[in-house]
């Protein structure tokens, strides 16, 4: 899910910036730093949408660095444990299958996965049902519930699952062919 | 990290910061990031370069998977959801995923029917039933 929370940061800034241009260097600076960046508890961070506030600068002693506490809005990306949202599939194996939620990766195992799919080693690997009528593939689709979550230092990675009610293929590439 | 133990959508076990925090529908991601990309390209001339992959993939995403695209429609459905005191939570992922059934929408939200709360099944089908004008208006 996508929040617009209110974040905070202590930035840094070089002497030679000091100016007429000092907001905006440190606005420049602030969204090169922050933005793509992925905290596990924020999530990834999309895009900044405003400077709040910029506190009183605090001078370092011996460097001349001064530290700005800055109050920012942003744009966030965060899966949850429990939440169902879509996503378009980027890798089918005999594993399972991987998809992708914006900036997130999730898993889906093959013990996840409808028992009745199959996997298929076709040109395109795939996963079907016995009849033939749905099929999961690259570029699927998919509707999936996240049941967990591993946050690392630069990413989120979840896995997911497709076997309850009203999950499963929303749209299917191949279908038309 | 016992908190993030206990983190359960379902149940709108999301955390205080994000329970506080306003939700945003992928079709409202999507109207943020697209002008967001109008103002990098007036910028420079060369705006690929200074998109980060979270960003270009986000964008992506809520292109691919937004309901509604013109603003208008965007603000009515916000409205009509914020009508029957959803949690901003229970308010976005209906908003995302459209759910045609009130049988549906409770599997997708099950925090709709926990905690003994008010909403009847009448109140969930007048709201799915807007939704969908919308969507057929638009």
């Amino acid at each position: 899910m996508f929040f617009h929370i209110t974040l905070e940061r202590n930035m840094q800034l070089h002497p030679r910036h000091f100016g007429p241009h000092l907001r905006d260097k440190l606005v420049a600076k602030l969204m090169k730093d922050v933005e793509g960046t992925c905290s596990g508890r924020h999530g990834f961070v999309v895009a900044i949408t405003s400077v709040e506030d910029i506190g009183k600068g605090l001078i370092r002693e011996g460097t001349g660095f001064v530290t700005f506490p800055v109050k920012y809005q942003c744009v966030v990306f965060r899966p949850f444990k429990g939440e169902i949202l879509e996503a378009v599939v980027t890798m089918v194996n005999k594993m399972g299958f991987f998809a992708e939620a914006g900036p997130v990766q999730i898993f889906v195992s093959n013990h996840l996965i409808p028992d009745d799919m199959e996997f298929q080693s076709e040109d395109v690997s795939n996963y079907t049902t016995s009849d033939g009528s749905v099929k999961i593939q690259k570029d699927s689709e998919v509707r999936l519930k996240i049941i967990g979550t591993r946050v690392d230092a630069t990413e989120i990675f979840s896995i997911g699952t497709i076997k309850d009610d009203f999950l499963g293929v929303i749209n299917d590439p191949g279908a038309a062919s | 990290m016992s908190a993030d133990e206990d983190e359960n959508a379902a149940e709108l076990k999301i955390g205080e910061e994000f329970l506080k925090a306003k939700c945003l529908m992928n079709c409202e991601v999507a109207l943020i990031l697209d002008r967001r990309l109008e103002q990098l390209q007036q910028m420079s001339d060369d705006p690929t370069n200074q998109m980060s992959q979270v960003f270009e993939k986000s964008h992506q995403y809520v292109k691919r998977f937004s309901r509604y695209k013109n603003q208008d429609a965007v603000k009515q459905v916000r409205e009509i959801l914020s009508r029957n005191k959803l949690a901003e939570f229970e308010l976005c992922v209906l908003g995302n995923l459209c759910p045609e059934t009130v049988e549906e929408a409770i599997a997708m939200v099950p925090s709709l029917k926990s905690k003994g709360r008010a909403l009847e099944d009448d109140a969930i089908e007048k709201m799915l039933n807007d939704l969908s004008l919308i969507k057929k208006f638009e």
